[in-house]
């Protein structure tokens, strides 16, 4: 049998909140192919929970369509769509065995009690956990837990497999090596995936693809390379990645050749195009407030080259690279420029010169 | 400053223990010496002191002798049981339906809920009469219309449907909030591994639900077989323990039966509660909580209609007593019809006159008892919270237990150690006061210890680390934070107080006459319609009461009983 596709389409949530009404998922439309692994990702209330559980049928949507190979999904209840789901809390049943916790999902499915054994053996081999099978859960760690609800999820061989916020209660160091873990994982078993997050490092090193969602609704889709060089709002640009934001006036309108100039007289004078992601910045018109994004390892820092005069506040080690925090003049808030080899001559507290590459810079409206 | 400090620390702190002091001293003489000196009495033949040659098992013996002892201890256990597994297959249902099941009205079923829980259980007894006795409303309605004569209400059956739906919201309620407070991802865990909704009922719901189903069972099991009013009223020849003991003491005056009884009373609660933790010891477990998503509830139509029927249906059955006592209070004639034929606000003159010495006596006695739970309860519950006494367990079974014990044992054992001996208080208001406060101080202490725990210690180190002596850290810091909790706790105590029955039918003398006395005997002395009205003001009183309690803590009243 081939991977899931899943089809979501006008998907719309409005909860009822005393008198008023509050929309959670506004008109939400995406696609997800098979094998797959896709996440969704934004700050907490933007809707992706809410999505992701419509999608479990935990949660009724007030408009919209959701088929999976174009079956109506919505038609099916929950216990009978064959999702696994992995939740934060891992909510295993506290009650019950390693063993009986995994096997959980074979019981409704009527399995013979030998295959139940083999396939919970299997399982448990499958997320190294075979040791602690007769324990509770309550014995085991985070990290094991969590192991535990992925087997789960998966016993059962599901069409796809949900994760709500999967790896947010474990700490840094083991979560890096989860999301790993998973995402080999998922590949080995080319299982659909749908996966929510808050965390967007999380969702750039794991996913296929990315839906960024901002209040309730979906703001860009892409793979994680597109989304963080072609931001398409101000708000993903904030949200995927560090970006400098610098405040300036459109010179003319011949865009997309046109030169912007900053608050201090210094220009940007493109070399050949600059890029204008967003639609309404393809309305900007000469002489229009926008701003201009630049991400910090994208800027250049140098003792004496550079159009921009700048004055080193601070430099920190970040594992293999270096941030220099910086004051200059074309910006009311500092500027992180971020490099891999220390430029010459230019020291904490000291003078330096700052450049943009206009080829990188996108220019949104103000 | 520094003249300022060193006088503070080098002067030592004395507050801790003076009052820990007080409160050993006031453990020993009002709780210890009272239960022990009953159980001991217990061995020796009446009218003899205590002591090895006077030693003697006579007054149990009767349990292996005297058929009516028999018969009392083993109704004891079965109404006892029966009422608590009705109460349990009544309450479950409701629990999960308003956990669960997206009703209107949720708060206002939970506060309802209390309503049985608040008026004393021998009002609803009395109620019961009225309803099915053998002129009874229902009772002539069912006769007149299928020619079925209903089975006599007096005896077993009216006993245990008292006690059932007098005791059935402890089992709703405490279940329903642990329904409400579980992770709600694990339920959905269960379904989307493929789970039907009865088998997730039975697998998952249930067992992890059973600590509270047992724990809440349990408390209707002791309260159960503790009730006095209930079987006294509906009970007419079926004796059970409590009323052996009233009768031991009222026909014949033998405190020692009456000693003996109320030990064998005192080890039937103790086993239950043995049981339990048996039971519970190894099915406690630790929810990983860590959401604040509350559990989605079923919004089918035919779930609501379900829930909304059950739930109200079965609230308007455990308050009708109370509907019928208020209707009976208005009541001019009311010979066995639907409702009363015509309506007067005589009942409620005459009884105006009659009751306003037995209002002051209750409220006064209430009063005191409550100020006493309030300064006792405060700093046992302080001390229990923080765990700087070694001895914890001890203070904790000092003040549990008189909370579980049945009403009568506390009376007797009041009766037996301040009738003689260095301390003589029988008819005094003084040992109405004193029974009240062992039995109920137990309200303030668990809420105090509940919201000290809620409280971070290093509050009390930042105070202490600025200067403040232990007498001002509890002045400044901690009484103030505590004060809701114990304000709530007070107001439940008081309003408890006022329809206590069991242990002041043992206690008063005829000049502290209480609001509850004056009820039971106008409902002995057939004055039905003025017990109604009495009935009625007190439970509204107490309603208002916890009413206030609630809003006080910002708490749903619910909450208050679980």
């Amino acid at each position: 049998m081939p991977p899931a596709a899943l089809r979501v389409r006008n998907l719309t949530k409005r909860f009822a909140l005393g008198a008023s009404t509050v929309t959670a998922v506004d008109d939400v439309s995406f696609t997800v192919n098979g094998g797959e692994f896709f996440t969704m990702v934004g700050a907490s209330g933007c809707g992706k929970t809410t999505t992701l559980r419509m999608i479990a049928g935990l949660e009724s949507p007030t408009s919209g369509e959701i088929t999976v190979d174009g079956r109506d999904f919505m038609a099916i209840p929950p216990q009978q769509r064959n999702i696994g789901m992995v939740f934060q809390s891992y909510a295993l049943f506290p009650h019950l065995t390693i063993f009986e916790n995994v096997a959980y999902g074979l019981r409704p499915r009527a399995t013979p009690r030998a295959e139940v054994d083999r396939r919970v053996a299997a399982t448990l081999a499958l997320l190294q956990l075979e040791s602690f099978a007769q324990r509770h859960p309550a014995e085991l760690s985070g990290g094991q837990q969590q192991r535990v609800s992925i087997a789960r999820a998966l016993i059962y061989e599901p069409t796809m497999l949900l994760l709500d916020e999967p790896l947010a209660n474990l700490d840094a160091k083991l979560r890096v090596m989860m999301r790993d873990e998973l995402r080999t994982l998922q590949r080995r078993l080319g299982i659909t995936t749908l996966y929510v997050t808050h965390d967007q490092e999380e969702a750039t090193a794991v996913s296929d693809r990315i839906a960024v969602f901002n209040l309730g609704r979906l703001v860009q889709l892409g793979t994680p390379a597109a989304i963080y060089s072609q931001p398409q709002t101000l708000f993903v640009a904030d949200f995927i990645g560090r970006a400098n934001f610098l405040p300036a006036r459109l010179d003319d309108r011949a865009l997309p050749s046109s030169g912007a100039t900053f608050g201090n007289g210094a220009r940007l004078r493109p070399a050949q195009t600059m890029t204008l992601p967003d639609n309404e910045a393809r309305t900007l018109a000469s002489a229009d407030d926008c701003v201009v994004m630049i991400r910090p390892e994208q800027l250049l820092l140098d003792a004496t080259a550079g159009d921009i005069p700048c004055r080193v506040q601070r430099i920190q080690l970040l594992g293999g690279l270096l941030r220099y925090t910086v004051e200059a003049p074309v910006s009311a808030t500092p500027i992180l420029v971020e490099v891999t080899r220390a430029p010459a001559g230019v020291a904490e507290g000291g003078e330096a010169r700052l450049s943009i590459p206009a080829s990188d810079a996108i220019l949104y409206r103000r | 400053m520094s003249d300022a400090l060193a006088l503070r620390s080098t002067g030592r702190d004395w507050g801790p223990w003076v009052l820990g002091g007080a409160v050993v001293l006031i453990a020993v003489v009002f709780l210890i010496y009272p239960l022990t000196n009953a159980m001991l009495l217990a061995f020796v033949k009446n009218g003899e002191e205590p002591g090895w040659a006077t030693l003697t098992f006579a007054n149990f013996a009767r349990f292996f002798t005297a058929l009516s002892y028999q018969r009392a201890l083993w109704n004891s256990i079965y109404s006892g049981l029966l009422a608590t597994m009705l109460a349990t297959a009544l309450a479950l249902p409701m629990a999960y339906a308003v956990a669960r099941v997206e009703l209107p009205f949720r708060g206002l079923l939970s506060a309802m809920s209390v309503v049985p829980l608040i008026s004393p259980p021998f009002i609803g007894a009395y109620a019961w009469i009225i309803l099915l006795g053998r002129n009874g409303t229902i009772t002539q309605f069912v006769h007149q219309w299928t020619g079925v004569t209903l089975p006599v209400i007096y005896g077993p059956p009216g006993v245990i449907l008292a006690l059932t739906l007098s005791y059935f919201p402890y089992v709703f309620l405490i279940v329903q909030g642990a329904l409400a407070a579980a992770d709600p991802h694990i339920e959905e865990a269960a379904r989307m591994a493929g789970a039907s909704r009865a088998r997730i009922i039975r697998t998952i719901t249930l067992p992890l639900a059973w600590p509270a189903i047992a724990a809440s069972m349990l408390i209707v099991f002791i309260k159960a077989i503790g009730d006095f009013g209930v079987p006294s009223i509906l009970g007419g020849e079926f004796q059970v323990l409590p009323t052996l003991i009233y009768y031991q003491i009222h026909g014949y005056f033998n405190l020692n039966a009456a000693a003996a009884i109320a030990a064998v009373n005192v080890l039937l609660t103790l086993l239950a509660m043995l049981l339990l933790g048996w039971v519970n010891r190894k099915r406690t477990h630790a929810t990983v909580g860590g959401t604040s998503r509350a559990a989605v509830r079923f919004a089918s139509p035919g779930a609501r209609a379900a829930g909304i029927l059950y739930c109200w249906a079965l609230l308007f059955i455990a308050i009708l007593p109370q509907l019928v006592i208020a209707l009976a209070s208005f009541a001019d004639r009311w010979p066995g019809t639907m409702l009363p034929e015509s309506y007067t606000l005589e009942h409620y003159r005459r009884v105006g006159a009659l009751l306003l010495q037995p209002i002051v006596n209750s409220v006064v006695l209430a009063g005191v008892a409550t100020v006493m739970c309030i300064a006792f309860g405060t700093v046992t519950g302080y001390a229990s919270a923080r765990g700087r006494m070694r001895a914890r367990w001890a203070l904790d079974i000092t003040i549990m237990l008189p909370f579980v014990l049945p009403g009568l044992v506390i009376g007797v054992a009041y009766l037996i150690a301040f009738n003689s001996g260095p301390l003589v208080l029988t008819g005094t208001a003084l040992i109405l006061v004193l029974a009240y406060f062992t039995r109920r101080v137990a309200f303030v202490f668990r809420t105090v210890t509940a919201a000290i725990s809620q409280i971070d210690p290093k509050l009390e180190d930042a105070s202490t680390i600025c200067g403040a002596t232990w007498g001002m850290t509890m002045r400044h810091v901690l009484v103030p934070l505590v004060a809701p909790a114990v304000l709530s706790g007070a107001i439940l105590v008081f309003s408890t107080l006022i329809g206590e029955l069991s242990a002041t039918v043992l206690l008063y003398s005829a000049q502290w006459k209480t609001i509850s006395i004056a009820i039971y005997e106008l409902v002995l002395g057939d004055q039905l319609a003025e017990a109604s009205a009495i009935g009625t003001i007190t439970t509204l009183l107490t309603l208002a009461l916890v009413l206030l309690a609630s809003r006080l803590v910002g708490k749903n009243m619910a909450d208050l009983f679980r």
